[in-house]
Order: C-alpha cells, then sequence, then structure tokens
C-alpha cells in the first residue's frame, strides 16, 4: 500500500496538514496516483476495478477523501479542502470516462481485426451448370436470323431418301450422292420404303415448303449423320444450320446481303466476305461462301511470321455453301418457280465453334469431359 | 485433277501468271485446292464439281480462262495422214444396247512399234498426276488429259474376229480387268465384247479387259472412243467399287461429239509415237446422236434472280465463249439494254448439265463475277417464331443450370450390347443396316445409355464428380416406322457438396436427383412420384415420374448390375424424362398461374414427434393430415427422420411439422390445441403412430 492510498485514510489532523499548503500537496500526490494507475487500466476489467477504487460509493478514494479529509477539516481548512477536492473529483471523472472511451475504441478495433473478411479466400462454391458449346452457337445463330424475321423450324433426323435426296434434285445414282455416305436402317422385312440419317438439315427445306406458301423465312438446327471414319476434323454425326428463304422477290444481292449480315454479327464487322461459283444439285447459282480468316486479319501470314495456320496463307475461310433454290425444288413441293425465288444456306456448327474458339479436335465436343464443359461457362 | 498451266498455255495465249489465272478460276467456280511449282512449271490442283466433267481435261479449263479473260481460244483439229486401206474393212462394230452405249468409234492402226514414251510426253504425264506405260497407252491418257475425253486402245489382234460388240452383261457374267481382278457383273452393266460377242474385252466406261490389253508385242491397234450413258456408268462403279479415270468422266457425263475428235486426236499422237498406218476413216456407230439443245435466256429473268443487271455486250460475250452461240431473239432485237431482251442459245455437247434457263444464268453470273452483284438487306414481311417449345425448353436448361447440371451434347450411336442394358422390353431398337462399327451399331433407345457413357467416360479421366443433362432425342421403330422422342437426360455422380473451408462434404444421393427434378417439375404444377422404375434402376432408390396421370420417365441409382457392366466404380445416378409432354404441362401450368394473396395474420407451426411403423410413407402421414379438413392447416412438411439410439426396431421417428393460418383472424391457443389433439388422434388411429415425448 503506497503512502498516498494509506494517507486518505487518515484525517488531515493525524496527517498533521493543518494548513493550506501541506493540503495542496497531499492532493497532488493523489492527483498523481491516479494518474499512474489510470495509465495501468488497459482494458475493461482492470479499468472497472480502477473506476471503483476512485469513484466507489462507499470506499472510493474521493469518498475517503469526503469522509477523512474534508468532513472533520478545520473550518479555515475546508473552503481550500473542498475547492482542491472538486478539482480532484473533475478531473477523476474526466479521466476515467476518457480511459474507457479509449479502451472501447480499442476493444473495437481489436474486435474487427479479429472478424475481418480475408477477400484472398473463395466464397462458398455452389455447383455451376453451363450450356453446351453447340448450343451457345446454335442460339447465337437464332438470335441473329430472328432479328430479321427467320422463323426456327425442325425436323426428324431419320428420314426418307425422298426428302434428304429426291425432293433436293439429288436422284439416285447422283454423283453427289458419293460425297454423302449415307447410314440407312435396318428396317423389318417387307418395309414399304428405305430409312436413312439425314446427310444434311436440308429435307427440312422440303418439309417446310410443304406445310407453307411463300412467304417463307426459316432456320433449321439440327444434328446429321455421314458415314466418314472419326478423326480430328470429321465426326460422323455433326450439326448444322439450315437456313430457307422464299418470297415473290429474293434476289442473289438479297441473299449475299442476308449473309453478309450474319457473319458481320457473327465474327465481327471487320470480317470481309466471299462467294465462290459451286454446285449443289438443290440450288443455282450455288456458292461457297468465305469470310477472310479471323485469325490473321486475311493476310494469310501469322502475327509471329510464318503461314496462318487457320487458312494455310489463304488468308480466306471456307465457311459454308448456299445458293439460289434450284426452281427444281420448287417443282416437289408445288410451289410456282416463275413467281417465286430465294436462297438457302447450310451452316457446319461444329466447325464454326472450333474456328471461333481454337478446338482442334471435333471429338472432344462429344466426349463431354467436364474439365471441356467448364471451359465454355 | 493436275493442271499444268503450260498445257493450258497451248490453247489460249494467257500472259497472266498461274497464280493470278488459278485465282480467277476459283472465283469462276472451279475450286482450286494448291498450286505447286514443278519441272513442267506451275501445276495447279483443280477439284472439280460433278457437274463440270468438261473440266477433266486441260481444253475444258482453257475454255474456262478464255472466257475469263476474253481471249481466243485456239480450236482442235488433228489431220492424221491415212492409208489406202479402210477402217470398215478392217473393223466392225455393233451396238446391241444403245441405251448403255450411245456412240462407239473405233480406228485401227497397223504396224506400231510399242516403246517408252519420250521423256517430254512422260514429264508431262507424271506432271499431271498419270504414270507412263507405253507409247500407245499413253497417248491415249495424253488425250484424255487434253480433251477430256478417256479412251481405250486394244490389241487389233486379240479382238477375235475384229468384230466389238457392245452388249448388256449377263446374269452370273464375270471377267478380269486390266488390274487383274475377277469382276462379278450384272445386268445394266455395259460390256465391251469381241467375236460373236461372248467373250468381253472390257467393261464399257470403267476398265478394259486384262486379255486384249496393249503389251510390247502388241504390232496392230485398235482405238475405241466411245460415250456412255452416265447414270448406268455410276450405277455399275457403285456396285464393282471401282472408281477410274474414266469411269468419273464417263459417269459424270461425257460428250458424244468429242468420240471421233478425241480418236483423231489419239490416232495422230501413236502415229507421232508409235509410228504404223492409220487406216483410213472411222468405223463410228452413234446411235444416241441428239439434235442440240435450244435454251432461251431473258432479260427479265435474269434480273428476277440475280437483282442486278449485266450489259447486252458482256452477256453475248460470256455466253459465245462457252460455246452457247448467244442469239437476240426478242422483238425488240438490237434495242440494247431493253428489258425485254432475249437470247437464243445452243447447248453446247461438252454441257449435257446445262438444260434450262437458270442454267444460262448461273454461267453469265459466275464468268461475270459474283462480286458485281451488289449486297442488299430483304425485307421481312412476316414476324418469326421460335420453336413452339422454345421458351419451356430454355426454362428448363436455365432450371437445370442454376441447380449445377452442365449440358452435353452426345452422338446417338451406341453398341448394341449396351442399348440393351437400358432399352425397355417394349421398345424396338432402330439399328444400321451399315454401321462404321460394332461400337456403333444401333441408335440408342433411351438417352440414359449416352448418359451413363459420359458419366463413364468423367470416371475414367479423374472427374470423379459429375452432373449433366442432355437435352435430346431417342430412337426407335415402330413396325417400319421410325419414332424420335424428345427427351431429358440427367445424370449425376461424386459429391453433391465438395469439402471446402465452410463445410463438409456430402455425397451426391437419390434426394439430390429428385430435389432437382422437383425444382425443375414445379415448372408443370409439380412431379408425381410413385414407387418401381425402369429395370436400368437401383430397385430400391427409384421412381416413377409422372405428371397427373402422364408417365415422363423415371429416375433413381443406377441398378448395381448395369454399374458392374458398365465397371462403374462408385453409385452414379440417372433420370429420363419425356419432354413435350412436360413441355406443354409448362405451358399448361403458366396459363394457369393466379395471384394468391398474401396472408393477413401470422401462421403458427406445431411439430409432431411420431413413431410410425417402418413403411408407412410420409405421404400417408400428410394424407391423414388433410383428410380432417382442417381449412386453417396449411403445408405439412417432414422435419427429421432417424432410426436406431431410442427407436425400437420395426419402428422410426418422424418429425412433422404443420402449419396454421387462418384468412380471417389470429389463431388462438386453445384453437391451436383442438387441431394439434384431432391430428394425432387421428394419426393414433389410422396409422398406428405414437406420439413421443418432448
Amino acid at each position: 500500500m503506497s503512502s498516498a492510498e494509506s494517507k486518505t485514510a487518515k484525517t488531515l489532523a493525524a496527517l498533521d496538514a493543518a494548513q493550506a499548503q501541506p493540503v495542496t500537496a497531499l492532493f497532488a500526490e493523489v492527483r498523481a496516483r491516479f494518474d499512474a494507475e489510470a495509465a495501468a487500466a488497459h482494458d475493461e476489467a482492470s479499468w472497472k476495478l480502477f473506476r471503483d477504487a476512485w469513484l466507489g460509493r462507499k470506499s472510493g478514494v474521493l469518498t475517503q477523501i469526503t469522509d477523512n479529509w474534508l468532513k472533520p477539516a478545520s473550518p479555515e481548512l475546508k473552503r481550500a479542502v473542498g475547492a482542491a477536492l472538486n478539482d480532484l473529483r473533475a478531473h477523476v471523472e474526466a479521466q476515467i470516462e476518457a480511459r474507457r472511451a479509449a479502451l472501447e475504441g480499442a476493444a473495437e478495433e481489436s474486435a474487427l481485426a479479429r472478424e475481418r473478411v480475408d477477400l484472398s479466400l473463395p466464397g462458398v462454391v455452389r455447383p455451376a451448370g453451363s450450356r453446351h458449346i453447340i448450343r451457345q452457337v446454335f442460339e447465337e445463330i437464332e438470335r441473329i436470323f430472328l432479328q430479321i424475321g427467320f422463323s426456327v423450324a425442325e425436323g426428324p433426323e431419320i428420314e426418307t431418301p425422298y426428302y434428304n435426296f429426291e425432293a433436293l434434285n439429288i436422284p439416285e445414282f447422283h454423283p453427289v450422292r458419293d460425297d454423302m455416305d449415307t447410314f440407312y436402317l435396318d428396317l423389318p422385312k417387307g418395309a414399304p420404303g428405305q430409312l436413312l440419317l439425314r446427310t444434311h438439315t436440308s429435307p427440312v427445306q422440303i418439309r417446310t415448303m410443304e406445310k407453307q406458301t411463300p412467304p417463307v423465312r426459316v432456320i433449321v438446327p439440327g444434328k446429321v449423320y455421314r458415314r466418314d471414319n472419326p478423326d480430328a476434323t470429321h465426326s460422323f454425326m455433326f450439326h448444322q444450320v439450315e437456313g430457307l428463304a422464299v418470297d415473290t422477290d429474293i434476289t442473289f444481292c438479297d441473299f449475299t446481303g442476308t449473309i453478309e449480315y450474319f457473319v458481320h454479327e457473327f465474327f465481327g464487322p471487320g470480317v470481309k466476305t466471299r462467294f465462290r461459283p459451286s454446285y449443289f444439285p438443290f440450288t443455282e447459282p450455288s456458292v461457297e461462301f468465305d469470310a477472310s480468316c479471323i485469325f490473321c486479319g486475311g493476310r494469310g501470314t501469322a502475327a509471329g511470321g510464318g503461314t496462318c495456320s487457320k487458312c494455310k496463307g489463304a488468308g480466306w475461310i471456307e465457311l459454308f455453301g448456299a445458293g439460289m433454290v434450284d426452281p427444281a425444288v420448287y417443282g416437289f413441293v408445288n410451289y410456282d418457280a416463275a413467281k417465286v425465288s430465294g436462297f438457302a444456306f447450310g451452316i457446319g456448327i461444329d466447325r464454326l465453334a472450333m474456328l471461333k474458339y481454337g478446338i482442334d479436335d471435333i471429338q472432344v465436343l462429344f466426349q463431354n469431359d467436364v474439365r471441356f464443359l467448364r471451359q465454355f461457362p | 485433277m493436275k493442271v499444268v498451266y503450260n498445257w493450258l498455255k497451248e490453247f489460249v495465249e494467257l500472259t497472266a501468271p498461274a497464280e493470278e489465272a488459278a485465282s480467277r478460276l476459283a472465283l469462276s467456280g472451279t475450286n482450286i485446292g494448291g498450286l505447286e511449282q514443278g519441272a513442267q512449271g506451275a501445276v495447279i490442283e483443280a477439284e472439280l464439281t460433278t457437274n463440270r466433267p468438261d473440266c477433266l481435261g486441260h481444253y475444258g479449263l482453257a475454255r474456262e480462262l478464255s472466257a475469263i479473260y476474253r481471249l481466243p481460244l485456239k480450236g482442235v483439229a488433228p489431220k492424221p495422214a491415212e492409208s489406202a486401206a479402210k477402217a470398215a474393212e478392217a473393223v466392225r462394230v455393233e451396238i446391241q444396247s444403245p441405251e448403255l452405249c450411245g456412240r462407239f468409234t473405233a480406228r485401227v492402226i497397223r504396224g506400231v512399234k510399242i516403246q517408252p514414251s519420250p521423256a517430254w510426253l512422260r514429264e508431262r504425264l507424271e506432271a499431271a498426276g498419270v504414270a507412263s506405260i507405253n507409247n500407245v497407252v499413253d497417248a491415249t491418257n495424253y488425250v484424255m488429259l487434253e480433251l477430256g475425253h478417256a479412251l481405250h486402245a486394244f490389241d487389233y489382234d486379240l479382238v477375235r474376229d475384229h468384230r466389238i460388240v457392245v452388249r448388256q452383261a449377263k446374269p452370273g457374267e464375270k471377267m478380269k480387268t486390266l488390274d487383274g481382278l475377277e469382276r462379278q457383273l450384272t445386268p445394266g452393266m455395259c460390256m465391251i465384247c469381241d467375236g460373236d460377242g461372248t467373250r468381253a474385252v472390257g467393261i464399257g466406261g470403267i476398265m478394259g479387259g486384262a486379255e486384249t490389253e496393249i503389251s510390247f508385242s502388241t504390232k496392230n491397234v485398235l482405238i475405241e472412243c466411245a460415250w456412255f450413258e452416265p447414270v448406268a456408268i455410276r450405277r455399275a462403279t457403285r456396285f464393282l467399287r471401282l472408281y477410274t479415270e474414266a469411269s468419273t468422266r464417263f459417269g459424270r457425263g461425257a460428250d458424244p461429239e468429242l468420240a471421233e475428235l478425241a480418236s483423231r486426236r489419239c490416232a495422230e499422237l501413236i502415229l507421232q509415237l508409235a509410228g504404223g498406218e492409220l487406216l483410213a476413216g472411222v468405223v463410228d456407230a452413234y446411235p444416241g446422236k441428239r439434235a442440240p439443245k435450244k435454251i432461251a435466256l431473258h432479260r427479265r429473268e435474269f434480273l428476277r434472280i440475280m437483282g442486278a443487271d449485266v450489259a447486252d455486250k458482256e452477256i453475248e460475250a460470256i455466253l459465245g465463249a462457252l460455246g452457247f452461240a448467244p442469239v437476240r431473239a426478242d422483238a425488240q432485237r438490237g434495242a440494247a439494254g431493253s428489258l425485254l431482251a432475249a437470247w437464243e442459245c445452243t447447248q453446247p455437247s461438252w454441257r449435257g448439265e446445262v438444260e434450262r434457263e437458270i442454267d444460262l444464268i448461273e454461267e453469265v453470273a459466275r464468268i461475270r463475277g459474283l462480286d458485281k452483284f451488289p449486297p442488299r438487306f430483304p425485307v421481312a414481311r412476316k414476324a418469326a417464331a421460335r420453336l413452339p417449345h422454345a421458351d419451356a425448353e430454355e426454362r428448363l436448361r436455365e432450371r437445370l443450370m442454376g441447380l449445377g447440371y452442365r449440358e452435353i451434347v452426345t452422338i446417338p450411336h451406341v453398341a448394341e450390347e449396351r442399348n440393351e442394358l437400358f432399352r425397355p422390353a417394349d421398345a424396338a431398337p432402330a439399328r444400321l443396316a451399315n454401321p462404321l462399327s460394332e461400337e456403333a451399331g444401333v441408335l440408342r433407345s433411351t438417352a440414359a445409355v449416352s448418359m451413363a457413357a459420359a458419366l463413364e467416360w468423367n470416371l475414367n479421366h479423374g472427374q470423379r464428380s459429375a452432373r449433366l443433362f442432355e437435352i435430346g432425342r431417342h430412337y426407335r421403330l415402330e413396325g417400319h416406322q421410325s419414332v424420335e422422342t424428345r427427351v431429358l437426360a440427367l445424370g449425376a455422380t461424386g459429391e453433391a457438396r465438395e469439402k471446402d473451408i465452410y463445410d463438409a462434404a456430402r455425397a451426391y444421393s437419390f434426394a439430390d436427383l429428385k430435389g432437382d427434378l422437383d425444382a425443375a417439375g414445379a415448372f408443370a404444377g409439380g412431379f408425381r412420384w410413385q414407387a418401381d422404375g425402369a429395370a436400368w434402376l437401383h430397385p430400391a432408390r427409384c421412381g416413377r415420374v409422372f405428371l397427373g396421370a402422364q408417365e415422363l420417365g423415371a429416375a433413381g441409382q443406377l441398378a448395381r448390375r448395369v454399374a458392374e457392366r458398365l465397371k462403374l466404380r462408385q453409385d452414379v445416378f440417372l433420370a429420363e424424362l419425356r419432354l413435350d409432354p412436360f413441355y406443354a404441362a409448362m405451358r399448361a401450368a403458366r396459363d394457369a398461374r393466379r395471384f394468391a394473396p398474401l396472408p393477413r395474420f401470422p401462421a403458427v407451426e406445431r411439430d409432431f414427434s411420431l413413431l410410425l411403423a417402418d413403411g408407412t410413407p410420409f405421404a400417408e402421414v400428410a394424407r391423414v393430415i388433410q383428410s380432417l379438413g382442417i381449412a386453417e392447416a396449411g403445408a405439412v412438411e417432414a422435419g427429421d427422420l432417424f432410426r436406431g439410439k431410442n427407436v425400437p426396431a420395426g419402428k422410426y421417428s418422424l418429425l412433422v411439422r404443420v402449419l396454421f393460418q387462418s384468412a380471417t383472424g389470429t389463431l388462438t391457443d386453445a384453437q391451436i390445441a383442438d387441431f394439434s389433439g384431432k391430428i394425432v388422434a387421428a394419426l393414433e388411429q389410422q396409422l398406428g403412430a405414437q406420439l413421443r415425448a418432448g
């Protein structure tokens, strides 16, 4: 027990302080003791003890001073002791409050430091789904063509030779049939005709025109099949989007304009387009459609020098076949070839997706490895 | 076809570099595969479309270039010296099948000396990709590459009676072709025979026979230059699987008029290369001679199809250069640029496929250049519509993706053996008649078989957790008809929740599958589940999924038997649902949906901790409670379920939570106590349930 503490338990008389000067010194001593203890109150518990030691009603230092120093003080000293006590009380109360505020602030700060989230940790990861890349390309193409009035149609994948070939002006033994190696179904004996897996989405042209009169504007997304041995660029199942527009006033210029619009929407406005005459039995004039190589910008040279591997230096990438609907086709659907005209195209989707995303093996599209699926959220 | 650029220059005085000419050819319809420089100069790889047999020779491509560059095309007019003796006295030709062979010409050269060809010829043939054999055979190949017409040379002395008979093959007939193989023949094939016509010495338009082949001992040569019906050739080549330079040319449609000229050109070359004496004249059986076809081109039609005009002079120059001999044939004759202008054209014998006005339009357009027709944007006249089910499909897809499923796309060809693991007994499989392999021999009867394969792939590639879905079709036969059904397949394996710093791991279970399907089913008013499932599902962990009375499919854990066959070492969950009825119900549910006013008075929950006999389903509990007709009783939920510990064997503990709510006022404790009493009594009475303490 320090001397200053024990002193407040005694009367001034006992302390031999009958004069104002020793009283002032006593108060200074008490104040110094208070200041020293205040610094030691470092948390809420020690602060409370400290507060009670000084301000406690029954035995707090200030109560002791009131009881032991002020009350028994001689009338000549009472005023001075009272004034000094008031000063001390004001100081003690202010300091205890300030100490409380300081402690609270510090506590809050340490609590925040404890509770602060670590932004470098991952959040709760919920399983995420995704669309297949082929579906994504289908949807993008559908969106592009819906905007210019093309409806979406579909048709069976198992077809008759009539819809897959004959009605598209490809009679039996037509040389083009050699290029479209076809899967046939093994039907029970007595079947009235053959069934095959469609080699293109073009049969839906016929099915659509059979059902409606011009104007016709449809696109047909779907699976198609050709009996090719699988490798990095061939799959015996792949995807096409067929397009068909027939009306009383559609010309070749409308056709090229539509295709250009599509390519600019799909690949970007900087892509140049080119139409090369070609041959398909169900279009005439027929074209192969090329776009300037999106990888080398049509220059034919790769960024780091050397030949562009995508277009093999040509500067152009062959995209798909198309053309004006051959008038012979109208004969199969009872359209008047003298009154209507139109165009058709067949876009290979897998190739387009592979080109756009740099996929070098078509097989990976259909293995459905989640590490592949994850790459196209 | 390999095109030697210098060869083209023999017919057109081209000054453009080969690269430029190749690019002009590409932009006028001859696809160019590449260009290489060699000892013979530039060689262009031309990929001809099947409609252009006339370009399967250098002269045809020279004609294209003469039209493109507007340069004159030189004629081919060989005049080989002839002896006094007449060919007609040395050989006789009889065509018994004019429907297969429209023309057969024969020339005879006596006293040739068969020897290797000179260097210039060998090199040129090699540049064009043809191996040199001997001077006479090389001469026939040279003419084929030059003029595009295939010829055949016989050893004249081996042709019996010096007589050629052209007839159909007989049933069961066989012959040995030049390549040494014995060929099985069928009627409809055109046979070149000798003598009395019994012995075949060649399959017309496809390949000659071994017995009359030119050899180094050959002295006298018979040159065949004929024309064969293209469809019959294609039929025969496909049957024989025998594709030759000759069959390609005749199969696409050769020029019958060219036959005599090509024969004469060949004779000229043989005399030059092998010496000998050409007998005078040609033996020419030509039953298929046709008058040239007239085709009209109208400017109005050209504009209707192409949308932009081409000047009179250019139309005439293009068609003229290509051999169509256009003549103005309209009343406005001479009025340049008249909208009513019309031209009468004559089909050249080498362009059999050009028969209609549209064909002429294409000829003008492709030589003029397709870039000369300015792109324009057509106006739509009708609102565009998506597929009727597009909206429902998209909502379903979004929901499944939200639940963490990734979409897959599969090839529907599967192995029969696998298909059988999943195929319902009453579904006839759609087998392929000509599969590429047994592994892909049948179109899947279910989508589940493909989904199982996708999970298998991932497990075999170290991907232990996967949630996948496919919106596709399955394929079956009904009688002679095929049926394609739109289906959804769901597949999952591994962990429903991966262990991380916040949560423990949890394995994917039947409850995940059911919950996810129900989340989708909510769009259609909710699925109804019924015990049992498909044979490919685990008998205790499966269910059939209904919408109302209509069964959509089944869901559950893959049966152990199937999982073992597929060597899957962890639990796999699969579902397959038919989509068309689901989509229809989604649309109906959306149309029928009406707003329910939000409750104004508080709801009160009461928990009932029940002991129930095993096998008493939760649905029974809910039914008993609902059957009490307490209007204030709302949702009945299962809160907790456990067995063991303090629960006697044969029983299980189920915590049932009932929500009470009134539309007209706040419920009092007395009311709740009354409802609870009724519920407990009913459960005790009807299900033998015991209320557990607490």
